[in-house]
């Protein structure tokens, strides 16, 4: 049975001496970081803190020398990524590029594509966007209507694009819609490569989350042209080329560490006093952080061997939103200590925000029941 | 050699275990000619060091053992012995050979009588005692731990079981023991209870496993309303949910396997045995969902891997022995944050 199995990752992976220079970095440039901002965890936004991260080369570490990348390990870039959310850093205007948009334009990119967008991910000055739910295509995401139709010089897009995050401030987007028709479900799709900031009839407008934020957008496309160089990958392939993301979006620390805030204000807390029955909760969590933990690491390590370890993420994902959606309850159970939203005390903030923040979780990248459906396929169920 | 000791295993178990056989055991009938191959193919010695007489297998890859043994639901002490002798060697004891088991041995009290030590007390739950020839366990002498190498011929035995019907004895021990069966444990392994505790993790992992198997193959053949009930999605749900308590366990018992021997181990076996004991909970219940009726039969093979992972909870330690051990730890580590306690793999645990 493969699919309960995840390969230790190889040894000497702790990295200790990166872990260490990360952490010095983090103290010095967090030190006024409250534990309520902390609390946003990869939701935060700071160029400047994209920039100073890089120049340590810390963006975009796994990408090749050539095109600015640094050409360390996956698993390099786990401990670099982990401490990051660990500490609450504000990463998110880097993150989605680092993370997925790099490496997709690295793999499917021209070469003119790489040298002029990929050096300067990896120099932490590039945000960018993920276009691919619109308001009838969410978790049946072939059935995007969004259309590219073929001009003289390249394409007429026209759709609407929602729950974009972060598209208000983004330099790319990684738009995903139909090129053709097709008989199979999932040909006949595309993904492209747009500069949000000089590209016209591209239509941004905030959608306010639950929490009163602005994260997420409506992006709205009309009639707008797009270059020919602005494809991406192969026309008509662009289904294989989203789901090749997946394993990078879907394994990372950052889904099981999105509470990681709240973890840590809790046990500030209980250090100074706890019962059996506190300990006993606290053990669990950190015997599930632990596992977590090293399951992420696995598929960090798959991906550094070039597999493609789909559904082992898509376990990941499913395990990791359920331990971090559970923080709030579990915090809780423990203390008797209202959510207080911007409160003084740095508990009842940070647990007010997290409350507010949970319900995504097991939304955002694919729902949960998505993802056991996946995984209920990879069992072989006929 | 992992795979040439993997193999054997895995052919000698799915060859000789059958439905039938583990239905004998727990009628109380010991598969004696299985063990005979066992030990044929050496696989009892597999975590004796080489110098000790083994055959050099690293440690996690001999531990490996006992969750494919787990996997075949094996009604024999294969993960009890593959310890005891581990344990024998490591202080210096003779390897007899025979069926072994282990015990934590806090209800026995050791003095010394003239050469030799004289053991008295209570064992209880010992696994398989009855089948076995020797009983190993670790207890105080002076002040420090002592392997003691019991022969059970000289204890008197009191069957009990477990849910699964195997043997599960409580063990009376007032006897003289010669040097040769008494000695210092010079570094400690982590005494009994946690050795025990990852073995049982290992076994959980290994029968789970199974039972995720036998789940999927019957949600393909058996049909209602007209189709396989794989196809309704309650039930693709389900499988996809043990699918993940699985893999989260066979993560945490090899992390734990992998760091035998090492300063992590203490505490990556207390998340292990608590982690693979949790996952225990939920795929147990799923799987019976699934199987229906029929699953809740003597004669489906199904109960005979969801009792042993209800009874593994209870052995050397529960979740909640294990979970306030870590919860302990985390809460009163020395560490600036939670996080580097979670990522310092040296992290000591305050021993309970
Ligand atoms: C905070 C946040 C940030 C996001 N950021 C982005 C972004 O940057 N870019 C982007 O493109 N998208 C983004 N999304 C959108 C996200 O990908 C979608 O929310 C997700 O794919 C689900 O789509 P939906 O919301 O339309 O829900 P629906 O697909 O309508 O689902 C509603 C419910 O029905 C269930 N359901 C649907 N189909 C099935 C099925 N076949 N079987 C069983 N149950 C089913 C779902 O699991 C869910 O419980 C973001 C979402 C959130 C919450």
């Amino acid at each position: 049975m493969t699919l309960t199995a995840f390969p230790s990752p190889p040894p000497g992976a702790d990295y200790d001496d990166l872990r260490q220079e990360v952490r010095a970095f983090l103290a010095k440039e967090l030190a006024d970081f409250p534990p309520e901002k902390r609390a946003e965890s990869w939701n935060g936004y700071n160029r400047d803190f994209s920039r100073k991260l890089a120049q340590r080369g810390w963006v975009g570490m796994t990408f090749p020398k050539e095109y600015g990348g640094h050409a360390r390990s996956a698993l390099e870039r786990y401990v670099v990524s982990e401490e990051l959310l660990a500490a609450g850093a504000p990463v998110i205007s880097h993150w989605i590029a680092d993370r997925q948009s790099g490496p997709l334009i690295l793999a499917k990119g021209t070469e003119d594509q790489k040298r002029a967008i990929v050096p300067r991910i990896a120099a932490g000055e590039l945000c960018f966007c993920i276009g691919m739910s619109e308001p009838d295509s969410g978790s049946d995401l072939a059935a995007t209507r969004t259309v590219a139709t073929e001009v003289e010089g390249g394409f007429r897009v026209n759709g609407t694009k929602v729950w974009t995050t972060y598209a208000h401030v983004a330099d790319y987007m990684i738009l995903f819609c139909r090129t053709g028709k097709s008989d199979d479900r999932h040909g006949g799709m595309s993904q492209f490569l747009i500069d949000l900031k000089t590209t016209e009839n591209i239509q941004i407008s905030p959608i306010i989350d639950l929490g009163g934020e602005h994260h997420f957008n409506q992006v709205v496309f009309d009639n707008t042209f797009l270059p020919s160089d602005a494809l991406l990958g192969q026309q008509g392939e662009g289904w294989s080329q989203v789901m090749s993301e997946l394993a990078f979006e879907r394994s990372g620390p950052e889904r099981f560490l999105s509470s990681f805030a709240l973890i840590e204000e809790l046990i500030r807390l209980l250090r100074k006093d706890s019962t059996e029955a506190q300990q006993a909760e606290i053990g669990r969590l950190s015997a599930h952080l632990k596992v977590l933990r090293q399951m992420s690491r696995s598929v960090a390590g798959m991906l550094n061997e070039g597999e493609n370890p789909a559904l082992q993420a898509a376990i990941v994902k499913d395990l990791g939103a359920l331990y971090e959606q559970d923080i709030p309850r579990l915090a809780r159970s423990l203390l008797s200590r209202p959510a207080v939203p911007g409160g003084r005390d740095s508990y009842a903030a940070v647990l007010a925000y997290t409350e507010l923040a949970v319900p995504s979780f097991s939304l955002r990248g694919g729902t949960r029941e998505i993802l056991r459906g996946i995984i209920a396929r990879g069992l072989g169920l006929r | 050699m992992e795979s040439m000791i993997f193999d054997t295993a895995e052919r000698l178990f799915r060859d000789h275990v059958s439905h039938g056989l583990r239905e004998d055991a727990a009628a109380g009938q010991c598969p004696e000619a299985l063990w005979t191959r066992i030990e044929e193919a050496g696989l009892h010695m597999a975590l004796v060091p080489e110098e000790a007489g083994g055959f050099g297998v690293p440690a996690s890859e001999a531990l490996g053992l006992v969750r494919i043994a787990g996997a075949h639901g094996l009604p024999l002490p294969l993960a009890e012995t593959l310890i005891a002798n581990a344990v024998l060697a490591r202080a210096g004891l003779a390897l007899s050979g025979g069926r072994l088991t282990i015990a934590e041995g806090d209800g026995l009290q050791l003095e010394r009588r003239g050469g030799a030590v004289h053991a008295s007390g209570h064992l209880t739950l010992v696994p398989f005692a009855r089948w076995a020839d020797r009983i190993v366990t670790i207890a105080a002498l002076d002040g420090a731990d002592h392997v003691l190498s019991l022969p059970v011929k000289d204890l008197t035995v009191t069957p009990a079981r477990d849910l699964a019907g195997m043997p599960r004895d409580d063990v009376a021990v007032d006897l003289d023991l010669p040097g040769a069966n008494a000695a210092a444990l010079p570094v400690s392994m982590g005494g009994m209870r946690r050795l025990g505790a990852l073995v049982r993790s290992l076994a959980t992992t290994g029968a789970m496993e199974t039972i995720l198997k036998m789940s999927v193959e019957y949600a393909n053949d058996r049909v209602q309303f007209g189709r396989p009930i794989g196809k309704f999605q309650a039930i693709q749900q389900y499988l996809a949910t043990m699918a993940g308590e699985t893999a989260a366990s066979r993560t945490a018992a090899e992390m734990a396997a992998d760091s035998y021997d090492t300063a992590a181990f203490a505490l990556n076996v207390a998340a292990a045995k608590s982690r693979a004991g949790e996952a225990a909970e939920t795929v147990g219940a799923l799987a019976h969902q699934i199987h229906g009726a029929i699953g809740y039969t003597q004669e489906h093979a199904l109960h005979h891997f969801t009792k042993r992972i209800w009874s593994w909870r209870d052995e050397f330690g529960t979740e909640l022995d294990w979970t306030k051990e870590l919860g302990r730890a985390a809460l009163s580590s020395p560490h600036d944050t939670f996080w580097h306690f979670i990522t310092d793999s040296t992290a000591q645990g305050a021993m309970a």
